[in-house]
């Protein structure tokens, strides 16, 4: 059926308007089974209810819009002036910068400097070939810092280096730390 | 088929190959969701499902009892709206 054999000769303005209340009519319908079909898969799937709480329990996750505290009514910046203890050197470090601090005292991160530093503490002694000696045997029995202790171990061996090498290689770091330090 | 069913029938077809059915639709249902209809609606449904028991409730027993009540709950602000739309797309198309 083609458009052009309605023509406006059969269509009076009541029976136009008849047409658009049915028209209406059969949205309000649709919109009405949509929400069944909506309403009905949630049951089955089990989270109709879930926005079903009570009065009582919603209290407890209000937000909390007073001074001083954040939304949860916690003190706000509670730990921004706390300070924490280094286990390994016993200075005082702000939290937030604890974790950074400790990763370098230990000497865990890629700038580490503990071997320098502690170089630096013995009275930057690079010369003295029994205390080198000591460092390098520490520092292939620190396996229990990482992961892959094997692999290390297999690596430091083929790896050996002449010791002049060796402290060539530490000069460079002590150098190093201690320009971090001063800035 | 009489003249006035072919008439709704083509006028009805226009409707969905113009897109203005989905049209219609998306706004009424935006209109529904803004007013309240659907928190109304949901809350009834609610409870039938209580009266019926959550396992053994039907889209049949939710249509049966909601539809009549969702029809008698649009507002008469959104009937209007919906209506004006209707009849500016019945006026430009139905007059060929
Ligand atoms: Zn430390």
């Amino acid at each position: 059926m083609k458009m052009e054999e309605v023509s406006m000769s059969s269509l009076d303005n009541s029976k136009l308007e008849g047409l658009a209340q049915d028209i209406l009519s059969d949205l309000v319908e649709d919109a009405c089974l949509g929400l069944c079909f909506e309403v009905h898969r949630a049951v089955k799937q089990g989270y109709f209810f879930l926005d079903d709480t009570d009065q009582e329990s919603m209290r407890d996750f209000e937000i909390v819009d007073q001074p001083g505290l954040d939304v949860f009514g916690q003190v706000y910046n509670q730990w921004k002036n706390k300070e924490c203890v280094c286990p390994n050197c016993s200075r005082s470090i702000a939290a937030s910068r604890f974790a950074p601090h400790l990763e370098k005292c230990l000497g865990m991160g890629r700038n580490s400097s503990r071997i320098a530093n502690r170089r630096i503490v013995t009275g930057n002694n690079t010369n003295n070939k029994s205390e080198s000696d000591q460092e390098d045997n520490d520092d292939v029995n620190d396996n229990d810092w990482s992961y892959g202790a094997e692999k290390k171990a297999k690596k430091r061996k083929s790896d050996k280096v002449p010791f002049i090498f060796i402290v060539k290689f530490k000069s460079i770091n002590i150098t190093h730390t201690h320009i971090s330090v001063c800035i | 088929m009489s003249k006035d069913s072919q008439m709704r029938a083509a006028i009805n077809q226009k409707l969905i190959e113009m897109g203005e059915r989905e049209r219609l639709k998306e706004v009424l249902r935006a209109k529904l969701v803004e007013c309240g209809w659907k928190d109304q609606l949901k809350a009834h449904c609610k409870d039938v499902i209580r009266e019926k028991g959550l396992e053994h409730v039907t889209v049949e027993d939710l249509v049966t009892e909601v539809t009549p009540k969702g029809r008698a709950l649009v507002p008469d602000s959104v009937k209007k709206e919906l209506l004006q739309r209707i009849r500016a797309f019945l006026a430009q198309h139905a007059t060929l």
